[in-house]
């Protein structure tokens, strides 16, 4: 190239920075023109365009303003990393305009300028500037600390970022985001010349390929290059398009690398779909996403007009958009010597370059809102609007990096590049981000990367089908790879000189408004390591997360401790490399919902439900005291479907209950139910719930409902780690079973007509269990037992039957005053009994003997899961003790969680249960306390929410109603 | 430390006058931004000495505010912190910097609270702004088992003096218009726990800070050294060994996590801790909308804006123990899904950037704090997700309990022996939730 001589002043007929005459590579579309709207005012562009290019092109300069100077920005990568160009798009903040394409109607804002985007009131900030220095915030407003929340309130106001709006409907009707699972052999992070070559390789090798490229079409810098360039182009993306077992993401990045090549892609711009996250799981990665041109620090380089080169080629070739009338380009590499000719050819003047190779230099930018001249340093003064820097490239490492690799600094190419020998088996890297070459040694390159891709792809596939031992005789043939590795030709990068920090200070981050004095001054405060400057000063924490970043800092802060940019090292690259809708991170919002078959009826009849962890149930159906006092005097029926429930089969079932739980089983005859306690290691009440023996080697185990997960997963890990020699085969069935209980001194009355079982109680007594037939269907379970308190009958249906089960009882207890009862009166009617809820009454220290377990805990048993904990729990005596209690004033009910006081004022216990009881027509409670106020007849003192203090008297027992367990006998 | 024998090794024992801790301010920042002179360094470089009267091992919180407490509260500054990295760069800089004390049990809740208050105070104390934003915290519930757990922890902190009450869905709505109350979501929002008191703070200035006013008063925080072993003869501590050599000493204070259980295992003393990673992660910035802390048990999920707009995620720890650091995707689904839950309206706001950091995680989420069978060494660990907010308040305890050879009474209840006894300090029901 010729280098020109600076010419100082500019010619008088110049050319508008604007649109330009069709360009051979542009992307935009003439013939559509899309109109929108920028800060209220209307603008025209074409398809294609993105917000940048088409605001660039009606000549506007300045995008935003900074975080805390409130300095006007420009555009600066043109790109998806542009710091200057976050925008509002009608409710979404924060849209990169260097990517988003313009749409008709888009109603675009600049964000967090006020009053308007030419005049902010808070760029007197930047007059401020020297008396702001990093992290002046942490050494005032310490005094008086009172007016610290002041202080706040306006620190707050300077957040430099778009709006959410409180619409809690969440957004566009109709605009939803999305998942996909997808199991590709090969991912090819970056479509770029090397990306599409290794992907065609991969491909041509027998595997399926993923490409996802992070712009809107294939072809990385051949996009803005010459006419060969355009050449390659044309033939690579044939070559893409050719191969049915490559699938093109476009405007998609992938975003993270978990450990087995578990990927995380975010597609963009799908119809309807906002984002989808597709999680990829590959058997091998190749990470291709090329090179990022690093800017170069010096005063006023953030002003508006300041682009790095790659920024305008793409703004001449791809939109056509010429971007300023007379430029100074600063270049060190072949890129800036191609900008030059792009602007010659754009009708830009040049008005000097200046070539760093040579040992010349930007001394500083000038311009109060865009640049209007360039020192050099040579001295000269040259007036421009346009100065464009090529100073370097940064290898985007993140995904290798979350792979494990650490890059390695290379002075000779000035830049960070992958550690081969620290690269996983099933992760590759080709293009920029290893070294540099012509398209041709790209692609070479690239090809035999995608070879070696599919060679160890083909090579898991096959280790995995040898490893499937019932593999059958007519499965597809296993891939034969070559166990020769594909020699890959050397792609050396190129020596480029070190180009970081001109002679004056200027922005580092563009993001964060932090420059390179600001870590020059943090190094010198102490916090000299990188990750404390990153921290203390907040460079690489913005939008941009480093990638235009880091280089730069490494390298002032080596320079500002004396140390190399090797031994400074970077800051750790964490996950996402591009950021994620929460949107598309959530999917479809799908919280899981249980209901029980007999869901309809309870809709049907008016149940006000309930949430019980994943489960909608009936809280009651209008009155539950009414509901409470048909289970005393008549019978109700209650869905508790969602009761768990285990079926154990096999020889050593009773040893596996004489383990989980604290009471005793090998005497459990067929036919049988007993209540059992479980607890954990540590002796603390886990679960309860009874197990019935339908069989000689068969039983039926019900947990609570909020437990039936846990106990499962409980019951699982004692069988598989501590007795996997055990004979015993656990099958959850919560779901396959309907369950309903028939309660009150008729439902013997009730389900006689309806079942083929001997109800008379010789027949089938209390604690007992039946299989039979109800209301038709047949291999139903009949457990009767009483939680209520009343004579009762649990009945577990085949959950098809369950609604037609439900309203057969319905319908032949009409004449009885059958009543269907929800959870509420279920809890009125047990508190009544005295039986306690695990979790309620009992909570995470309560041991088995504070339980009031005494009865159920067999210590003489060889051993269970917390008996070495109860064995000393009953040495040392409880700390608290689960009692029943009934408040003096009858018609008092103490809130459930109101604090029971000593007579020093401690807190001595709590209520743990509380309601109106209907049977006694008085207040009775459950509460934990203290064993010196446990014992019967004391009084104790119950602190209301309210403030107030009542009494309290601890009864005899747990039960208020039927102690004696009359009515549940007969 | 027993009786005044390492304080006499300081030659001036009590006599020892704490820093004054001074030169930020207002007024400050103009004079250097007129003068443009340099700002004096926050901490220095040592070389290491042969012996230190205490050696605390680990640089965050805890330790350096030991070391403050060490020199303000008792005279002893003949100190060394020893930081395996750089300070802060554990628990304390992957917190996501939530201060609270509305606890479950009374014990709990009186310590938490001198934390908060030894917070309330810490900016002019060391003279360094930590930002403490007392903005509120609203720990939500979705169920009536929650809505009762919820009044339990309302009731004690009640009882001791902390503000607390649960409050019902339309002043939860008037706190946080973003929050969706309606009735029929999957998870309705039946009220919350609400502590005006709670908020964030600004966790990395709370470690400069402590390392600073530590500084001033003479401890030496070496960076880069890392602890490779303990000496221990007759059942008393007498060295510590590390990377850049052996240091001489009789008191040794393990104020480290994640690491907690292998650093006592050096000494022979085996803690009941068994490490997990916690993950967090952060958006980008949008305008502030958000005042409150919000916390959902049920959802797992917990969610605060900092002052520079970003959203901070948490949520439980992972299911499994490791000692792994690296986030994972199904964190960031999981807490994507549960924070729009709760907010539908964030939908388009972006995750920019997650992490993990490790917990030691307790039999009783309750920490271990105090002497050891081992004469001389100290721990102050198993700080499972709570560690931070609990930075002074151990400082403060454990400087207490290396000067006078005992606990004092805030942290009596946190003994190692409690293990032994089973009286455990339940905060389960309080602290399940990570934050």
């Amino acid at each position: 190239m010729s280098l020109t001589t600076p010419d100082p002043t500019p010619t008088t007929t110049r050319a508008r920075p604007g649109r330009l005459a069709p360009q051979p590579g542009e992307v935009i579309d003439r013939r559509r023109p899309v109109t929108f709207t920028w800060n209220g005012v209307t603008h025209r562009g074409f398809r294609g365009d993105t917000i940048a290019s088409a605001l660039a092109a009606s000549g506007e300069r300045v995008f935003s303003r900074s975080y805390k100077y409130h300095r006007p920005r420009g555009l600066l990568t043109a790109d998806f990393l542009d710091p200057g160009c976050s925008v509002q798009v009608g409710d979404e903040p924060n849209v990169r305009g260097g990517h988003r394409l313009v749409e008709d109607g888009m109603v675009v804002s600049s964000q967090n300028t006020w009053p308007s985007l030419k005049f902010d009131v808070k760029a007197v900030n930047g007059l401020a500037g020297r008396f702001l220095a990093p992290g002046f915030y942490y050494k005032t407003f310490i005094k008086p600390q009172r007016l610290w929340p002041l202080y706040e309130k306006v620190l707050r106001r300077f957040v430099h970022a778009g709006e959410i709006t409180a619409d809690v409907s969440g957004g566009v009707p109709g605009e939803t985001f999305d998942k996909r699972y997808a199991h590709p052999d090969v991912v090819v992070a970056g479509g770029g010349p090397a990306g599409m070559a290794a992907a065609v390789a991969a491909a041509l090798a027998g595997s399926r390929v993923m490409l996802v490229e992070e712009e809107h079409e294939l072809g990385g810098h051949l996009r803005w290059g010459d006419a060969d360039d355009r050449e390659a182009l044309r033939d690579l993306r044939a070559q893409v398009a050719a191969e049915p077992g490559i699938e093109v993401l476009t405007n998609s990045v992938v975003s993270g690398r978990f450990d087995d090549n578990w990927l995380s892609i975010v597609q963009r711009g799908l119809p309807q779909v906002f984002e989808r996250l597709i999680k990829a799981r590959a058997a091998t990665m190749i990470v291709a996403p090329g090179l990022i041109e690093r800017p170069y620090v010096f005063e006023g380089n953030d002003l508006p007009g300041v682009m790095l080169s790659t920024a305008v080629r793409r703004l001449i070739n791809l939109y056509a958009v010429r971007p300023g009338s007379r430029a100074v380009v600063l270049t060190a590499n072949p890129e800036g010597d191609a900008a030059v000719e792009d602007l010659r050819r754009a009708g830009v003047e040049i008005a000097a370059v200046v070539d760093a190779r040579a040992g010349d230099t930007v001394v500083r930018a000038t311009g109060r809102s865009e640049v209007t001249g360039v020192e050099l340093s040579t001295g000269a003064r040259i007036a421009c609007d346009l100065l464009v820097t090529a100073v370097g490239w940064t290898a985007p490492t993140s995904l290798l990096n979350m792979a494990g690799d650490r890059p390695v600094y290379r002075p000779q190419a000035a830049r960070f590049l992958p550690d081969p020998q620290r690269m996983p088996e099933n992760v590759l890297a080709t293009g920029g981000i290893v070294g540099d070459g012509t398209v041709t040694e790209l692609v070479a390159h690239a090809t035999a990367i995608g070879r070696e891709a599919a060679r160890r792809a083909a090579a898991r596939a096959r280790a995995i089908g040898e490893a499937v031992p019932t593999r059958g005789g007519d499965a597809p043939a296993l891939p034969n790879p070559d166990p020769t590795p594909v020699d890959v030709p050397v792609l050396a990068p190129a020596d480029h000189p070190e180009l970081f920090q001109g002679s004056t200070h200027g922005f580092v981050d563009f993001c964060e408004d932090v420059s390179s004095k600001d870590l020059v001054i943090a190094v010198k405060e102490g916090y000299d390591s990188i990750e404390l400057v990153k921290r203390y000063t907040t460079v690489t924490m913005g939008p941009t997360q480093g990638k235009l970043e880091t280089v730069n800092t490494v390298a002032i802060v080596a320079a500002a401790t004396g140390r190399t940019m090797a031994e400074t090292g970077t800051t750790t690259w964490r996950p996402m490399y591009a950021p994620v809708t929460l949107g598309a991170l959530a999917g479809r919002i799908h919280e899981p919902v249980r209901y029980s078959p007999m869901q309809s009826w309870h809709e049907r009849h008016g149940a006000t439900p309930l949430v019980a962890g994943q489960w909608i149930r009936p809280e009651h159906y209008g009155d539950p005291a009414a509901e409470v006092r048909a289970v005393r005097t008549g019978v109700g029926i209650i869905d508790v479907t969602p009761i768990g429930k285990l079926d154990l089969r096999g020889p050593d079932v009773a040893q596996l209950l004489n383990l989980l739980y604290v009471n005793k089983w090998s005497k459990l005859g067929i036919g049988r139910v007993r209540y059992g306690v479980m607890c954990a290691e540590d002796g603390v009440v886990m679960d309860d719930g009874v197990t019935g023996r339908l069989g000689e080697d068969h039983y039926l185990m019900s947990t609570t409902s909020s437990g039936a997960a846990t106990v499962w997963e409980w019951v699982e890990d004692w069988l598989q780690t501590a007795h996997p020699d055990w004979r015993v085969h656990v099958t959850p069935v919560t779901t396959a079973y309907a369950s309903i209980n028939v309660a009150g001194p008729r439902s013997r009355e009730l389900l006689a007509g309806l079942t083929n079982v001997d109800l008379s109680a010789d027949a089938f007594g209390y604690m007992q269990v039946r299989t039979g037939a109800v209301a038709g269907v047949d291999d139903c379970v009949l457990w009767r037992i009483g939680f209520t308190g009343e004579l009762s009958y649990e009945i577990h249906v085949p959950a098809s039957y369950g609604l037609h089960a439900w309203e057969r009882l319905m319908a032949h207890g009409a004449d009885l005053g059958v009543q269907p009862f929800g959870v509420e009166a279920q809890r009125i009617l047990r508190l009544e009994k005295g039986h306690f809820i695990v979790g309620q009454d009992t909570d995470g220290l309560t041991r088995a003997y504070s339980g009031a377990l005494d009865w159920a805990i067999k210590l003489d048993k060889d051993d269970f899961v917390g008996k070495p904990e109860l064995v000393w729990q009953q040495e040392q005596g409880v700390t608290t003790q689960l009692v029943a209690l009934q408040p003096d004033d009858r018609t008092t009910v103490p809130e459930e969680a109101s604090q029971i006081l000593a007579a020093d004022g401690r807190i001595a216990g709590r209520i743990t249960s509380s309601r109106m009881s209907p049977t006694l027509g008085r207040s009775i409670c459950l509460g934990q306390l203290e064993p010196a106020l446990a014992a019967p007849g004391t009084v104790v003192t119950v602190r209301l929410v309210d403030g107030r203090d009542i009494g309290a008297t601890v009864i005899e027992g747990l039960a208020h109603v039927d102690p004696e367990g009359a009515r549940q006998r007969v | 430390m027993n009786g005044n024998g390492h304080r006499s090794a300081n030659g001036n024992g009590n006599g020892h006058r704490p820093a004054k801790l001074r030169g930020y301010s207002a007024w400050s920042l103009v004079q250097h931004g007129l003068s443009r002179g340099d700002w004096p360094r926050t901490w220095h470089d040592h070389d290491m000495r042969d012996s230190y009267d205490v050696v605390i091992i680990g640089g965050g919180v805890h330790g350096l505010a030991t070391a403050y407490y060490l020199a303000r509260d008792h005279g002893i500054t003949n100190v060394a912190v020893l930081e395996k990295a750089y300070i802060g760069s554990g628990g304390s800089g992957r917190n996501t910097a939530i201060l609270r004390s509305n606890y479950l049990t009374p014990e709990g809740v009186r310590f938490y609270d001198r934390s908060v208050k030894l917070y309330e105070n810490l900016a002019a104390d060391l003279n360094f702004n930590v930002m403490f934003s007392q903005r509120g915290h609203l720990t939500l519930a979705h169920n009536d088992a929650s809505l009762r757990t919820m009044r339990w922890r309302s009731e004690v902190n009640k009882h001791e003096g902390v503000d607390s009450d649960v409050i019902g869905p339309d002043e939860v709505k008037g706190l946080v218009p973003y929050l969706d109350t309606s009735p029929d979501t999957r998870y309705p929002i039946l009220g919350a726990l609400y502590h005006p008191p709670g908020g964030i703070v600004r966790h990395d200035a709370v470690v400069w800070g402590y390392a600073r006013g530590a500084d001033a008063n003479g401890a030496h925080i070496h960076q880069l050294t890392e602890v490779t072993d303990i000496d221990v003869e007759h059942g008393r501590v007498t060295g510590v060994r590390t990377n850049r050599g052996r240091i001489a000493t009789k008191a040794v204070v393990n104020c480290t996590a994640g690491w907690a259980s292998l650093i006592s295992d050096m000494a022979g003393v085996s803690m009941p801790v068994q490490t997990f990673p916690l993950q967090a992660a952060v958006t980008e910035p949008v305008r502030p909308f958000l005042d409150t802390v919000v916390v959902s048990g049920t959802l797992h999920v917990y969610v605060s804006q900092t002052d520079r707009g970003e959203l901070v995620f948490g949520a439980s720890v992972d299911p499994f123990a490791s000692y792994s650091i690296r986030g994972s995707l199904e964190f960031t689904e999981g807490v994507a899904g549960h924070v729009l839950e709760l907010m539908p309206a964030l939908s388009k706001m972006r995750l920019l950037r997650q992490w993990a950091g490790l917990c030691d995680m307790t039999p009783d989420y309750s920490p271990i704090m105090g002497p050891t069978p081992v004469e001389g060494f100290y721990v102050d660990v198993g700080w499972g997700t709570y560690g931070f907010k609990a930075g002074p308040v151990s400082g403060e305890a454990m400087a207490a309990t290396v000067a006078d050879g005992a606990p004092p009474e805030i942290i009596s209840s946190f003994g190692l022996d409690r293990f032994a006894d089973g009286r455990l300090v339940g905060e389960k029901g309080a602290a399940a939730v990570g934050h």
